[in-house]
């Protein structure tokens, strides 16, 4: 399951909105055109309550856009998620509390309908640092095990596809920092898209190729800034240019 | 710790010693029997009540065995099918709300001789509270759960194995366990419409031959057997490592929040589809006309002034006990779960007597309650009272702990007084459990006070209904039927009004 040659098709959002609610629609995104491209990270900023989630949401197939479309290569995300294609890890991780750790990463290759493999979901504890508590319930675990629990379940069906929604929202500073370091090399190295969506600036340069920044709902794109490297400068000249677009759209 | 633990104990010795003090006291009145005579009565006829308690435990088994698979079935398809939850749960609330005093008799024509009319009574009694539990179980789940599954692109289906199935089962345990009790109960009514052994036949028995010992000793038997099914479902979860059980707040109607008109358009079409089902029902099983009677037979009966004042006169004359007795147990039980929490450390304490109080069925304290107020209006109330009374107590104190621990501390930091705390914000935290309660104490006050009229007082739509079922009047046995699951349903829902709308303020996210 380990293939470094994924399908590479860039993530094309064309025309993208949605609206909640019936009678008096609220406005979640205006409609944006967006191109995720395949084998980067991409994080999503901008104020809370601006439309990341939802964007994420629409790019899952977890919601119906109300205008415009995703498609990535000639599938709609609901085909893509359909064989597996995509992992999504979610801002409480969303653990099932009556399964192990282990029990919860097989839930994935069961509902993507991929066969029971043991080593390889040991091998993915093991990566992300939870050797010795395959067996233990979500309970046991500190916020920060529990993350690294959901990103081993996002990333056990080998998804082209990797949503992760502030992912690391509930975990303190220092574990936040050292996930940060950890974890974005475990998707990387296999080749696949990542879409990131984040309410920290530091989060969304250091993890990320790109950076595209939101603005207040309805969200539209304000600004795409490329992060050139991963030097020491080349984050803060990132950080730099995220923070001034953000400071100016306000 | 192990004050605590003793404590429950302690309560039943403290029972037992006041109630034997009061035998003793009352010596002679004919009222109450003590645990010694009681003790000395049930050894003398031990294997008369083993016997009884087998057949009535068999019967009150397989209604909860089929009861609950019922209750296990419509709560699926509710999910599954979620534009089926509007009939359903009416439908399911209308048959719940139907007189078992009257259900009885007509399902021993029915069924002839017998365990039928135990199992299905047993069935009725226990299927609303596990549907209702299963319901809210089965919804239970984060969103996030749920998306994982459609990330997937699995559907509803997956999602209920994989995730509903698991995560209702501390609501299914909760619902099963105030179900158990209500099984004895259901299968005890069955056994008074003429079965030919069981505690209710032993009951009837004992009552007819003025036997107070007899009397008090069955319903000592009967509520231990409903208190030791209440503790082993409850064990049971707690061997799961369950917890202790959830308390089982509302789910209300659906579209409750939809306009008032909508609402009766909605009730009235849905009554007809009722209507329109039991007619088909009737025809289709070939049921003769002579005591299955149909809608349009009742709807002539009452077109008689002669039988529809008749009817009227009994059900004020229900009425008009029930309501008082009704809101005394509720204000009962909310104040003193209130006053308790004023004490702290007794909540706690009191706790477990009364979840144990609750469970015994309203059969086994009917009669002897009777017996000790006499058959006028204090008797009735009072019985009506303590049906409500306990439920309700153990769903506030539930409630007033729902306060959140944040808002404690800013009362604390402001060095507010317990009774400010009480008012401000633990009264407002209890009112969903309290309303939840009160909804559900609807059809149990009505049960309360028709089981008394029939087996103790000899007034009110209780006692017709006992009069018509036994003069084999079955043109007025279905009316009375179709009269109390109308005023039940209509209190229901007038109750449900009041919750909605004293939580639009106080509890919004109840609402949701």
């Amino acid at each position: 399951m380990h293939n470094n040659d994924m399908a590479t098709h860039d993530i094309i959002a064309s025309g993208l909105s949605k609206s909640f609610g019936g009678a008096s629609p609220v406005d979640a995104l205006a409609p944006v055109d967006i191109t995720f491209h395949a084998g980067q990270t991409t994080a999503l900023v901008g104020p809370s309550g601006c439309g990341k989630s939802t964007l994420l949401r629409l790019i899952a197939g977890l919601e119906t856009p109300t205008k415009g479309t995703v498609m990535i290569g000639d599938e709609t995300p609901r085909d893509l998620a359909h064989r597996g294609g995509i992992g999504m890890a979610f801002q409480d991780a969303s653990l099932l509390p009556w399964r192990s750790v282990h029990g919860n990463i097989a839930l994935a290759l069961q509902l993507a309908r991929q066969p029971f493999d043991a080593a390889a979901i040991d091998d993915l504890i093991a990566l992300v640092g939870l050797e010795g508590f395959a067996d233990a319930r979500p309970a046991a675990l500190s916020g920060g095990m529990r993350q690294r629990a959901a990103i081993a379940r996002c990333l056990v069906t080998s998804p082209e596809l990797i949503l992760l929604d502030e992912p690391f929202g509930a975990v303190d500073e220092l574990t936040r920092a050292r996930l940060g370091s950890e974890l974005p090399p475990l998707w990387r190295a296999r080749g696949t898209t990542a879409i990131l969506v984040t309410h920290s600036i530091a989060e969304a340069v250091t993890l990320s190729d790109r950076v595209i920044v939101l603005s207040p709902r309805p969200a539209s794109v304000i600004a795409d800034i490329a992060v050139e490297g991963r030097t020491t400068a080349d984050i803060e000249n990132g950080m730099d240019a995220v923070s001034r677009t953000l400071a100016a759209a306000a | 710790m192990i004050y605590r633990a003793a404590f429950p104990l302690l309560g039943v010795l403290a029972t037992i010693t006041l109630w034997e003090a009061l035998s003793v006291l009352n010596a002679g009145s004919f009222v109450i029997a003590g645990p010694v005579d009681v003790a000395l009565w049930l050894r003398a006829n031990a294997s008369l009540v083993g016997h009884a308690s087998a057949a009535t435990l068999s019967a009150a088994f397989w209604g909860f065995v089929w009861g609950n698979l019922a209750a296990g079935a419509i709560a699926i398809l509710v999910i599954v099918l979620p534009r089926t939850e509007r009939f359903i749960s009416f439908a399911a609330l209308v048959i719940f709300c139907l007189p078992i005093v009257a259900t009885g008799p007509i399902l021993r024509v029915l069924y002839g001789t017998g365990t039928g009319p135990q199992i299905t009574l047993a069935a009725l009694a226990v299927y609303y509270t596990t549907y209702l539990a299963l319901v809210v179980g089965l919804r239970a789940v984060p969103t996030g759960w749920t998306d994982l599954v459609h990330l997937y692109g699995r559907g509803p289906l997956t999602i209920l194995r994989v995730v509903r199935a698991r995560a209702c089962a501390p609501y299914l345990l909760a619902g099963l366990q105030i179900a158990a009790p209500a099984a004895v109960l259901g299968a005890m009514v069955g056994e008074f419409t003429g079965a030919e052994r069981g505690l209710g036949v032993l009951t009837l028995r004992a009552m007819a031959g003025l036997d107070v010992v007899a009397t008090w000793s069955i319903a000592v038997v009967a509520a231990t057997v409903s208190i030791l099914a209440y503790l082993g479902i409850g064990a049971l979860s707690r061997l799961r490592g369950e917890g202790p059980p959830v308390l089982i707040l509302s789910t209300g109607s659906p579209g409750a929040r939809d306009p008032f008109l909508r609402r009766m358009v909605e009730a009235i079409g849905i009554t007809l589809l009722l209507l329109l089902i039991w007619q088909v029902a009737m025809d289709a099983f070939g049921l003769s006309q002579f005591f299955a009677k149909r809608p349009g037979d009742v709807l002539t009966y009452l077109g008689d002034p002669v039988a529809r004042n008749t009817l009227l006169g009994a059900l004020w004359e229900t009425l008009i006990w029930t309501v008082p007795g009704y809101a005394a147990g509720l204000v009962l039980g909310a104040g003193l779960a209130a006053a308790l929490t004023l004490l702290p450390g007794t909540a706690g304490l009191i706790m477990p007597l009364a979840v144990m109080f609750r469970s015994v069925p309203i059969i086994t304290t009917a009669p002897l309650l009777v017996l000790a107020l006499g058959r006028g209006a204090t008797g009735t109330i009072t019985i009506v009272a303590i049906m409500i009374f306990f439920p309700s107590f153990v769903a506030c104190l539930h409630g007033l702990a729902q306060t959140p621990g944040q808002v404690r501390d800013v009362f604390a930091s402001y060095g507010a007084s317990r009774l400010r705390l009480l008012v401000s914000a633990q009264i407002p935290a209890m009112l969903p459990a309290f309303f939840a309660s009160a909804r559900m104490a609807v059809p149990a006050a009505l049960l309360a006070v028709t089981t008394t009229e029939w087996l103790a007082t000899g007034r009110g739509i209780g006692a017709l209904m006992a009069l018509t079922s036994s003069t084999s009047d079955y043109n007025m046995l279905w009316s009375a039927v179709v009269a109390v699951a109308l005023v039940a349903v209509a209190a229901y829902l007038l109750v449900e009004r009041a919750e909605r709308w004293i939580l639009s303020s106080y509890a919004a996210e109840q609402l949701a």
